[in-house]
């Protein structure tokens, strides 16, 4: 991991068309990626899988962690709840942030609850 | 990264049909969180105490379960109720595993190298046995932060599947242990404080999977 430290910001949309070996690609050079939604479990899972594939002497994994709109929200109506739901039909994701990063160079990635916290090593 | 509404609905049709069709007779119980939660201590705990036999080695050091392992058949009792299933002690999930934490633990280099690339094979083997999980207990160190990604990930990936989950907050024996905060961390599930090490709260556990199988 000697290449420069970058941060790339992807758009949901963009980023589950994205194939996710690429996505592993762009984590072992030294990227991290800041997603502008809550990746969904299961995709979740699938990163957390392609990741242990390609975990080397030089990559040993990533560090991950997002917030959803809806859990920043505290005392929430019904009618927040149902206007939530409609919006992530509508856009087909979950409203919120994700940010992704090689385990090198993150420590790790706290959910404070409203807000991320990225320790660098 | 993942299809569009078609896939998704393609997995919510398939965790449908297979929790329509489950086959009470093979109800696979698994046993899934991050590493070092305690999981095939309590697998253990539940062998011994229903078949009079363990199922795996512990250890300090993470990641010493690295493969899915089964015992057929277990038989708890409640009553003149019997409950069996086949209880599955799943390696825990993590997003990293350096082999330079494992020399610091004392393993030799190689030692841990060959462990770390076992390790990785055990994660993606027990993301892969989600899909055949008919019930789980989430297995949590209630002396950690509860608030975790792997846990989230986990609990996520069982909401995704319809699957009934039961969230064990293990070690309660320790001082640190804080169930409560386990509860608080994951309102929308029920949360059962045992220590499977020491045997407390063992009893309330088996009265539970009663109500989630």
């Amino acid at each position: 991991m000697d290449e420069k430290l970058k941060i790339k910001f992807i758009p949901y949309e963009v980023l589950k068309n994205k194939r996710t070996r690429d996505l592993i690609s762009d984590l072992k050079k030294n990227t991290i990626i800041i997603v502008d939604a809550k990746l969904m479990p299961r995709e979740e899972a699938r990163l957390i899988r392609a990741a242990m594939k390609k975990i080397s002497s030089k990559f040993s994994g990533i560090e991950l962690n997002s917030l959803e709109l809806s859990e920043v929200k505290k005392d929430k109506t019904w009618s927040d709840v149902i206007k939530e739901k409609i919006i992530e039909i509508i856009l087909g994701k979950k409203r919120g942030m994700t940010i992704i990063g090689p385990a090198d160079i993150i420590k790790k990635i706290e959910k404070d609850p409203t807000d991320l916290l990225l320790f660098m090593k | 990264m993942v299809g569009g509404p078609l896939k998704r609905l393609h997995n919510w049709l398939k965790s449908l049909i297979r929790s329509i069709f489950r086959r009470k007779t093979e109800v696979r119980l698994g046993l899934y969180g991050p590493t070092n939660s305690g999981k095939t201590t309590l697998a253990n705990r539940i062998c011994m105490d229903w078949i009079g036999e363990k199922m795996g080695k512990v250890s300090s050091i993470p990641h010493e379960t690295r493969e899915i392992q089964v015992k057929e058949k277990v038989t708890i009792e409640k009553g003149n109720k019997k409950l069996v299933f086949k209880l599955v002690d799943t390696p825990g999930i993590a997003t990293k595993i350096d082999f330079e934490d494992f020399v610091k633990r004392g393993l030799k280099k190689k030692k841990a190298k060959q462990r770390a690339k076992e390790a990785t094979k055990g994660v993606i083997e027990a993301i892969k046995w989600l899909d055949k999980m008919d019930a789980v207990l989430v297995v949590l160190d209630a002396s950690k932060n509860p608030i975790d990604q792997v846990n989230v990930t986990i609990l996520g990936n069982l909401e995704a599947r319809n699957t009934p989950v039961l969230i064990v907050a293990n070690k309660i024996d320790l001082k640190r242990a804080n169930a409560q905060k386990v509860r608080e961390a994951f309102p929308k599930y029920k949360v059962i404080g045992i220590s499977a090490k020491k045997g407390s709260g063992i009893k309330n556990l088996y009265n539970e999977l009663f109500e989630l199988l």
